[in-house]
């Protein structure tokens, strides 16, 4: 390696670490250490921490952006979904047959269904497809003989679909189009972020704008897709790890040494009392373990007992956790 | 003296879109490929080195500036290197003015970071993904693609780098360790 690329790749290290949850005090120092050292630090450093930067936009395109798309090249691979500046997210569940004739259907049903902070219900469709509806969540339903159409306007849920000959069951949820081939999947809505994990089944993922045949690609179980802004991508989980994140649906959370900021932000979806962890170095600790998501008591006891964490209740009713 | 934050957004601002032309003026007028990113770098430097006095008015002229006199220094210093190094030292050329990139509409830009992004491999793109689009840390986006931390860490660096050199105008190649000697080091020509 050169003087200069050696250089460049420590600059990128040092980026790099500042990013991560367990940076310290005394990182930084040893970073302004390091820029101190030399000028030529600096410019590595200045010039690598710019183009980062930039490249922070990737999810900040503007959602009604009519520009002109790159034009599309044959892609390593086909999850990297750029530029979809659709209108609607689209789950479709396109069983066979989207060539239904227009026949004299009996009234479309329409219907809503929420649930509060914690709140938990499973909902049976008429046409005996089941939907289980996760924590602060609300969804609409339309229902026909030629299609069934969910609207999910925020929040989780978790889809048994029953196969309907020549009747499409179709998901609609934020910026982009996705198409599901599957019987059992779960959609969760952040704003205009989109998850969607796969259990049985494909997901077809589809950029509406692009035509139907050009930029598709499918997702099996196993599979997570995210969409958000414009980008979209897809990668695999083992199966137990997608079951993980499907547990709430018995009223459990299970994190694998997954940080205390997430699953805070976890158990703060469920319940009215909010955790609040301002130290980020607390906000950094790893749990594992299996959790009631409706008992923050018993989690907060733990942080307590085991990580010897101080939790103190403040004015405005959060439950503040600090070392 | 020009304080480290004053003097850091001139550097993004003012100098750092002369990068492609700063690199293809050392490209032209040395002929040993391999050095222009040490050169580039120690242009930098002593840009930076200069403008801690005070900011330069024309940044274009003054890059301009350091880089001529930068070659030909390294032409002069280097006994060993045969004269044909430094195409022409008298003759070094290109305006005396760096001219930066035309200021890109933003749409350009972002445009610029998705194809920079398309170009990096695979494996490197996902995890800039993961880190830019769900802010996972690498310790998480190890967890997600069932891959070991330094894999990610190692990825990522790349990807930093990669994108740097595309998005300021280079090829957005993964630089990788090269195998250093004198050998390597000769021009083809």
């Amino acid at each position: 390696m050169t003087r200069a690329q050696d250089i460049e790749a420590k600059a990128a290290e040092w980026l790099m670490r500042r990013e991560q949850p367990q940076w310290s005090e005394a990182d930084q120092a040893a970073l302004a250490g390091w820029l101190d050292e030399s000028i030529a630090h600096k410019a590595a450093f200045w010039r690598l921490e710019h183009t980062w930067q930039m490249a922070d936009r990737i999810g900040a395109f503007a959602a009604r952006d009519n520009a002109p798309r790159p034009r599309r090249r044959s892609l390593p691979l086909k999850w990297w979904q750029a530029s979809a500046l659709a209108a609607s997210l689209l789950l479709a569940i396109a069983f066979i047959g989207l060539h239904s004739s227009p026949t004299s259907a009996p009234q479309p049903r329409a219907d809503t269904f929420d649930t509060g902070v914690g709140g938990h219900r499973i909902v049976a469709l008429v046409d005996g497809s089941r939907i289980e509806l996760n924590t602060a969540t609300m969804l609409r339903t339309m229902i026909s003989n030629e299609r069934r159409d969910v609207w999910l306007d925020r929040g989780e849920a978790f889809f048994e679909v029953t196969h309907i000959e020549n009747s499409v069951f179709v998901v609609h949820a934020g910026p982009r189009t996705i198409t599901v081939v599957g019987t059992q999947f779960s959609v969760r809505r952040e704003g205009d972020k989109v998850t969607v994990a796969v259990l049985k089944g494909r997901v077809r993922v589809e950029d509406p704008l692009r035509g139907e045949s050009s930029a598709m690609t499918t997702v099996t179980p196993g599979d997570v897709a995210i969409g958000l802004g414009s980008s979209m991508m897809v990668f695999s989980k083992p199966i137990a790890a997608i079951e993980d994140k499907l547990t709430w649906r018995d009223g459990r959370l299970v994190f694998a040494a997954t940080s205390l900021a997430e699953v805070a932000d976890e158990f703060n979806r469920y319940n009215h009392q909010q955790l609040v962890i301002s130290d980020p170095a607390v906000a950094a600790i790893r749990i594992s373990g299996t959790f009631k998501a409706s008992n923050v008591e018993a989690f907060v006891r733990l942080l307590k007992q085991a990580y010897g964490l101080k939790v103190e209740s403040a004015a405005d009713g959060t439950l503040r956790i600090s070392a | 003296m020009v304080d480290d934050q004053a003097l850091k957004e001139w550097f993004c601002r003012e100098v750092l879109p002369l990068e492609r032309a700063l690199s293809a003026f050392i490209r032209r007028n040395w002929r040993d490929a391999a050095e222009v990113v040490d050169l580039r770098q120690d242009v930098y430097e002593r840009v930076l080195q200069g403008a801690r006095h005070g900011l330069p008015a024309q940044a274009g002229r003054f890059v301009y500036t350091v880089a001529r006199n930068h070659l030909i220094n390294r032409a002069k210093r280097a006994r060993i290197v045969s004269f044909d190094v430094v195409v022409d030292l008298d003759a070094i050329s290109g305006s005396d003015v760096l001219e930066p990139e035309r200021q890109a509409l933003a749409r350009e830009e972002l445009r610029r970071i998705q194809l920079g992004l398309e170009k990096l491999p695979p494996r490197c793109r996902q995890v800039v993904l993961l880190r830019k689009i769900q802010g996972l840390s690498t310790r998480e986006t190890a967890d997600e693609l069932g891959v070991g931390i330094d894999t990610v860490e190692k990825q990522m660096t790349l990807g930093m780098r990669a994108l740097a050199n595309f998005m300021l105008g280079g090829s957005a190649k993964v630089q990788r360790s090269r195998v250093p000697g004198l050998l390597a080091r000769r021009p083809a020509r």
